[in-house]
């Protein structure tokens, strides 16, 4: 299988302004296109911006919104991950990140987890999905497709890769923050998110793509550093801190295929020990008996 | 004290650290710079304008935001505005000169005596307390920056500094006012660590921090500890959500960490808009929530 040319789009998005947001990523989209890209990446709530607070069902799209379908349109022969506020039937509005390809929208995944602590609000805005599912692509692998906060739960990466996810996607709109003396990079933010990136590609032997965006909303600023990492957990890419762009990068399956037979940890995992296990635990949470003697 | 630049004691020695710098308050000053200087941008877009006003003072606090803000937008946007009073010191105007004709910066400057005198000679006014003097003076400023903001089209940017917002050393509706605040997250002690990084004169890092309302005044005599130490605490209290009693168990002397914290508690109302009475259905800053600026649905 041949690689796959990977363009990340750590773009700056303007709060609440999807037509502007809109006009960037067709042009970024066709800019990957002309660069000969296979997969075009844009982070979390590109298409909104980030901080909207009340603006979120005013910049809402249904899945079938004449503006969504035409970017789709455009993804013939190249596959892209988008990211907005999905507006369900029921009129719950989600976090979500799609995958278009071959003209139409092949996935969507609605963010798991709302941070709602510290400088997050997103609980209060937002509803929270609760279906992951990895998902086929146009591109020969499968794709693993979560957003930002789902990264700092630690099932979601082991979850995608036993559903067959050779590549992880994350898109995010992290907040850089920590400036303090002594971390990489010189930003606690982006040294927290290295070692997961690092961590979810090693212990899943899969390639993390992570996709950030950069600009400032209100107080925020976000600090993109986005990256490729290997299956081994090596550093494939890393974009600039920062900087808005197009940035590229090449994922080798048959590097996959390599770390996968040497460091065969997928082969090894046991769903059915976890199932039982969590099976008890949630009900001991729950307040139901535990089960101590289970064993 | 474990220090970064070396320093045990702020004296104004020339030959010496510039000041004293906590270890754990030290800071990636290029990775701050950035922050800052794209935030300053990414507000003056957002807000739609080209152009910042700024009180310089001839202190630190200002004159790292005019080299913040010149980088961010070019000097010929910045305008400084110099608003001594009569009893100002000589040196404070001498500072801020300097570092208008190194930005190369326009600048004016505006004497509020007048401003402030016509109120204060009335009859009932004349014992005023020199409280009421220094928060009438940092009252005037702030017109004047505001009423400039209109010829200028320019946004004021802030000068406030994380520790006087923190322990209520400003004014409410005074120096506090502005559009934006670009070094409000940086403790003063940081302040001081990027202020030599941007090129800051030496002078203006090392002299000692006034709000220059009185002849010889200084912040670290009326408020009785060095911002080094009342730095440490805040971060311990604040950033690191440490009780007074761990921070004590630390070995900081409990009635200075009590006190500390009580200046906090007691400046929380600075910090926040004034609370609306509830009363309708849909209230600004309690429900109806929205970012500073939006796109607006066309005029057409």
């Amino acid at each position: 299988m041949p690689p796959i040319r990977v363009a990340l789009a750590q773009v700056a998005p303007r709060l609440g302004d999807l037509a502007a947001n809109l006009e960037r990523h067709t042009e970024l989209l066709e800019e990957a296109r002309a660069e000969g890209s296979d997969l075009v990446v844009f982070p979390e709530l590109g298409l909104t911006g980030y901080w909207l607070q009340d603006l979120n069902s005013e910049v809402a799209m249904r899945l079938d919104d004449p503006r969504l379908v035409a970017l789709a349109a455009r993804t013939r022969g190249i596959s892209a991950v988008v990211s907005f506020v999905e507006e369900s039937d029921d009129h719950r509005l989600f976090i979500a990140a799609a995958l278009l390809e071959d003209g139409a929208i092949r996935h969507v995944h609605r963010k798991l987890y709302l941070p709602t602590y510290g400088l997050f609000d997103e609980r209060r805005f937002f509803a929270a999905g609760s279906v992951l599912r990895a998902t086929d692509s146009r591109l020969g692998v499968r794709l693993g497709i979560s957003v930002c906060e789902d990264w700092w739960h630690l099932s979601v990466a082991n979850l995608l890769a036993l559903d067959g996810a050779q590549v992880l996607i994350n898109v995010s709109s992290s907040p850089g923050r920590d400036v303090a003396v002594g971390h990489r990079e010189g930003l606690g933010t982006a040294a927290s998110w290295r070692s997961l990136n690092r961590t979810y590609a090693q212990l899943t032997t899969s390639y993390v793509v992570f996709v950030n965006r950069v600009g400032v909303d209100e107080s925020f600023s976000f600090w993109g550093g986005s990256e490729v990492v290997g299956p081994s957990g090596g550093s494939v890419f890393q974009a600039p801190l920062h900087e808005d762009g197009l940035f590229h990068a090449v994922i080798d399956p048959a590097e996959l295929r390599h770390e996968r037979i040497a460091n065969p940890l997928l082969r090894d995992e046991r769903p059915e020990v976890m199932l039982r296990q969590l099976d008890r635990i949630a009900r001991a949470r729950a307040g139901d008996t535990d089960d101590e003697d289970d064993r | 004290m474990s220090t970064i630049d070396t320093p045990a004691d702020p004296a104004p020695d020339a030959t010496g650290p510039a000041f004293e710098l906590p270890a754990e308050l030290a800071i990636e000053t290029g990775v701050a710079r950035r922050l800052i200087v794209d935030f300053i941008r990414a507000q003056l877009r957002q807000a739609g304008f080209e152009r910042l006003v700024l009180g310089l003072s001839g202190g630190i606090d200002s004159a790292l935001v005019a080299y913040l803000a010149a980088e961010a937008i070019g000097p010929e946007q910045l305008l400084c505005i110099l608003m001594p009073y009569r009893t100002s010191s000589r040196d404070s105007v001498t500072d801020a000169e300097t570092v208008v004709a190194d930005l190369g910066c326009p600048s004016e400057l505006v004497d509020i005596s007048p401003m402030v005198d016509a109120w204060f000679e009335q009859p009932a006014n004349q014992d005023a307390s020199a409280l009421r003097r220094g928060n009438l003076m940092a009252r005037t400023r702030m017109m004047v920056l505001y009423d400039r903001s209109v010829t200028w089209r320019g946004l004021v940017i802030g000068t406030g500094n994380k520790t006087e917002t923190l322990i209520g050393y400003t004014t409410i509706f005074g120096d506090s006012a502005c559009a934006l605040a670009p070094i409000a997250d940086l403790y003063k002690t940081q302040v001081r660590q990027l202020s030599l990084a941007v090129g800051v004169p030496e002078t203006i890092v090392r002299k000692a921090p006034s709000a220059d309302l009185w002849p010889g005044q200084t912040d670290e005599s009326e408020v009785g500890f060095s911002y080094a130490l009342i730095d440490r605490i805040l971060f311990r209290l604040i950033d690191r959500r440490r009780t007074i009693d761990e921070v004590v168990a630390e070995g900081f002397e409990r009635a200075m960490v009590e006190r500390v914290d009580r200046m906090v508690a007691g400046a929380e109302f600075k910090r926040q808009m004034p609370p609306i009475a509830k009363v309708g259905p849909r209230t600004a800053g309690v429900d109806y929530l929205y970012p500073r600026r939006r796109p607006r649905a066309s005029a057409s």
